[in-house]
């Protein structure tokens, strides 16, 4: 009898702990629907309503929270900077900056303690939520503060601006803005004799053997499986991602890069790449190809401006980084880049003193000699100009003269080729990335592969549309 | 009088389980029937329940050749878990059953895998099994992309979590083993058995209740790994490692499909209750107290 008792309390302690596995995920899931539909949507109504803001002799004392997604060095460049705005502004204003995890964290923790009202005053979110913030009804677009303040935006470095503005409205301020670059190992360049640097993927196969057996190269291309590449592809090709003039004009209904060719014409040299034996699958990610690089095995590698510091630091002189603009896929194309990183939205907290707070502290962060320091620690755009004046500005890029290909070839991209914005966009970037492995795989074609991602993409629109769109 | 007692008696014990019910009640049943509630509906971005589909989202994912997937790399995964870190755990376990020199720094390493974090462990061997940088090629001197490569992704994720489970194992069965009489070894070896069958004949009947525990907090465990893929493979290549566990995550906090995820949790919540079952109908026969 007692051993039956025991069995049976295992029984049910082993089905309360599968019960809990099953539960985890779901608290914060009827946390939020719990009381989501009080608030959504009255709040989208009070967007048009102007907020004004506080006069600045006005908001003494006032605490703002900042959320924000940037650890490690990043992270303490951001506290440096909040320290110094909390000790040294005129206007008593004190930032509580909070680090909230990545982004995609920060994002989902902002949708859960925006059901309560309890999110911060300004929060760092990534280029890709841009479509989800902007339609969230939370916010405060930029332009408000800008156009009340009446302050100078042409300060700001247009190809950056260009990414958070649809309809002539500057919705949330470039912070972190990176362009993605093409790094190649000179050591083995001029091993290899060659004195022309490749400018597209055609290129790149053409020289590959030579690098493979002259120049000492394991191998050609580290190229990550990147969505974020997967898009910067097709804007060199100055073709369209999404339909809507890329989900600029009007809300993006379909992919576009199927019917017009981008993404065959990518696939198709990626995959002639990998069968050269030039491209390996090196993983998923941004910084998957970086290692290959920066050990010496690759000759070339792709990878965030951001990212130039990092490598720089890893090859430690073991031979020369050359820096040259992120390929094009035929030497033909035509296009340009778009940014990728994060902007700083001001939440609608119906507070103009917060809002007025909020302001100032933004436009701290983007002052010429905020960016000059936050560019030198980072590697991010500065985001005003006239940081390029400033004393530390001009030390980092005679330190890292490699920088300058960086902002050369963001100067040199036209707006036009901004990029897409896309409601779906994180999902799309996975199923654009799993699709690119099947190819590589071998497992599906190239054709198959287009087909699939943007059916696969254009189903997810088409129910976001439906649920979200009313 | 009597009967009045007799009464109070009835409520009493209901009272006595009321806190830890209301516990429950909050964090499990709520949640749990709300799953069930999500699960019929489509959602939108915020989570809410937006349009009722009833059992559409079960349909969508039995004739999804992914969901598919999922299951069967997931059932591979918990086989190779549970049977590598039972033997691990047992091994070291009789290993370190003796008493001799230096004993507590092993059995001090061999529990060590409790006490780290799976996610920090995952960071650790994701730099290890690295093609270019990593020890593990260059120990083997192979060339093998070991998580970017269809066929040993799901190998290095279930070892990496075999080993890490292995360290409770080690300490259950460490338990079950000082709870084994010494005087039965003493007068099986006054019999002349070797330690093969002593091992065979005392020691894993000696140790078959708590084995069987052991199996099945494994099971479920192995059922809900979810850290070490996030960071290793995040469910590639080609979906090879994308665990159920993982595929919920994806959809509910990365497509915002919610109902989708559900629909999922429902479906796992299903097989390991099916398992727990089975596991107790075959205890009776296997397991002596």
């Amino acid at each position: 009898m007692r051993k039956k008792l025991i069995s049976l309390t295992m029984a049910a302690s082993m089905l309360i702990m599968a019960l809990a596995g099953c539960g985890n995920g779901t608290q914060s899931i009827s946390q939020q629907t719990g009381n989501a539909g009080s608030s959504s949507e009255e709040e989208s109504d009070s967007e048009s309503n102007t907020i004004e803001m506080a006069d600045a002799s006005e908001v003494s004392g006032t605490t703002i929270s900042f959320w924000h997604s940037m650890g490690g060095v990043n992270g303490e460049a951001i506290n440096t900077l909040v320290e110094k705005f909390n000790s040294e502004n005129e206007y008593g204003i004190t930032v509580d900056a909070q680090y909230q995890g990545e982004y995609d964290d920060a994002i989902n923790k902002l949708k859960s303690a925006q059901i309560g009202n309890m999110g911060a005053d300004l929060v760092q979110i990534y280029e890709i939520g841009t479509r989800f913030m902007m339609e969230s009804g939370w916010i405060v677009p930029m332009q408000e503060c800008v156009d009340q303040d009446e302050y100078d935006v042409s300060q700001i470095e247009p190809n950056l601006a260009a990414y958070y503005t649809i309809d002539n409205t500057l919705y949330s301020m470039p912070f972190n803005s990176s362009t993605p670059l093409m790094y190649y190992n000179k050591d083995m360049f001029e091993k290899a004799g060659i004195t022309e640097i490749p400018d597209s993927l055609e290129e790149i196969a053409e020289i590959g053997q030579d690098l493979l057996d002259k120049g000492g190269a394991g191998e050609v291309i580290s190229l990550g499986v990147y969505g974020w590449f997967f898009e910067q592809f097709i804007g060199k090709q100055g073709l369209n991602y999404a339909n809507n003039g890329n989900g600029r004009d009007d809300l993006a209904t379909a992919v576009e890069f199927d019917t017009n060719g981008a993404a065959k014409n990518l696939l198709e040299q990626w995959k002639n790449l990998s069968d050269l034996g030039f491209a390996p699958n090196v993983g998923r990610g941004g910084d998957a190809g970086l290692a290959d690089f920066s050990s010496g095995k690759s000759a070339i590698t792709l990878g965030s401006t951001a990212s130039l510091k990092q490598i720089l630091q890893d090859v430690n002189g073991k031979f020369e980084v050359g820096t040259a603009y992120f390929p094009k896929v035929k030497e033909s194309d035509e296009g340009g880049v778009s940014i990728g990183g994060a902007s700083l939205w001001a939440l609608n907290n119906n507070d103009p003193k917060k809002l007025r707070a909020t302001w100032e502290f933004v436009k701290f962060l983007i002052s010429p000699e905020s960016q000059a320091y936050w560019n030198a620690e980072t590697g991010y755009f500065p985001v005003t100009v006239e940081a390029h004046e400033e004393e530390v500005f001009k030390q980092n890029i005679e330190q890292y003269p490699q920088f300058q290909t960086a902002i050369d070839q963001l100067h040199d991209s036209s707006p036009e080729y901004v990029g897409a914005l896309l409601s779906v966009f994180p999902e799309a970037r996975a199923t654009v990335e799993s699709e690119i492995e099947n190819m590589l795989n071998g497992k599906k074609s190239v054709d198959e592969a287009v087909t699939d991602m943007a059916q696969s993409i254009n189903k997810s629109i088409e129910e976001y549309n439906l649920l979200n769109m009313e | 009088m009597n009967q009045k007692k007799a009464k109070s008696g009835r409520i009493e014990p209901y009272l006595y389980i009321v806190p830890s019910f209301i516990l429950f009640a909050v964090f499990l049943f709520y949640p749990f029937f709300k799953t069930i509630y999500l699960s019929l509906y489509k959602t939108n971005k915020m989570g809410e329940a937006k349009l009722f589909v009833g059992l559409q989202n079960y349909i969508d994912l039995f004739q999804s050749s992914s969901f598919y997937n999922s299951l069967a790399v997931t059932l591979i995964f918990v086989v190779i878990v549970v049977t590598v870190s039972m033997l691990l755990g047992l091994i070291t376990a009789v290993l370190c059953n003796r008493t001799f020199p230096g004993i507590r720094a092993f059995s001090t390493a061999y529990a060590l895998p409790m006490a780290i974090a799976s996610s920090s462990a995952a960071m650790i061997f994701q730099i290890m099994l690295h093609p270019t940088i990593g020890i593990i090629n260059k120990l083997f001197g192979t060339d093998i992309n070991w998580l970017n490569d269809p066929n040993t992704a799901l190998i290095c994720v279930a070892i990496l979590t075999a080993w890490l489970n292995s360290g409770i194992n080690f300490l259950y069965f460490s338990a079950g083993l000082s709870s084994i009489d010494e005087t039965i070894y003493e007068r099986a070896s006054v019999d002349g058995a070797n330690g093969v069958q002593k091992f065979f004949n005392l020691t894993l009947p000696g140790l078959s209740p708590i084995m069987f525990y052991t199996l099945v907090v494994n099971i479920i465990q192995a059922f809900q790994a979810f850290g070490q893929v996030k960071i290793l493979t995040e469910g590639g290549p080609n979906d090879t490692t994308n665990l159920i566990v993982y595929s919920i995550y994806r959809d509910a906090f990365f497509n915002y499909r919610f109902g989708s995820a559900a629909a999922q949790s429902v479906i796992l919540f299903l097989i390991v209750m099916v398992i727990t079952l089975i596991m107790f109908r075959l205890e009776k026969r296997g397991v002596k107290y």
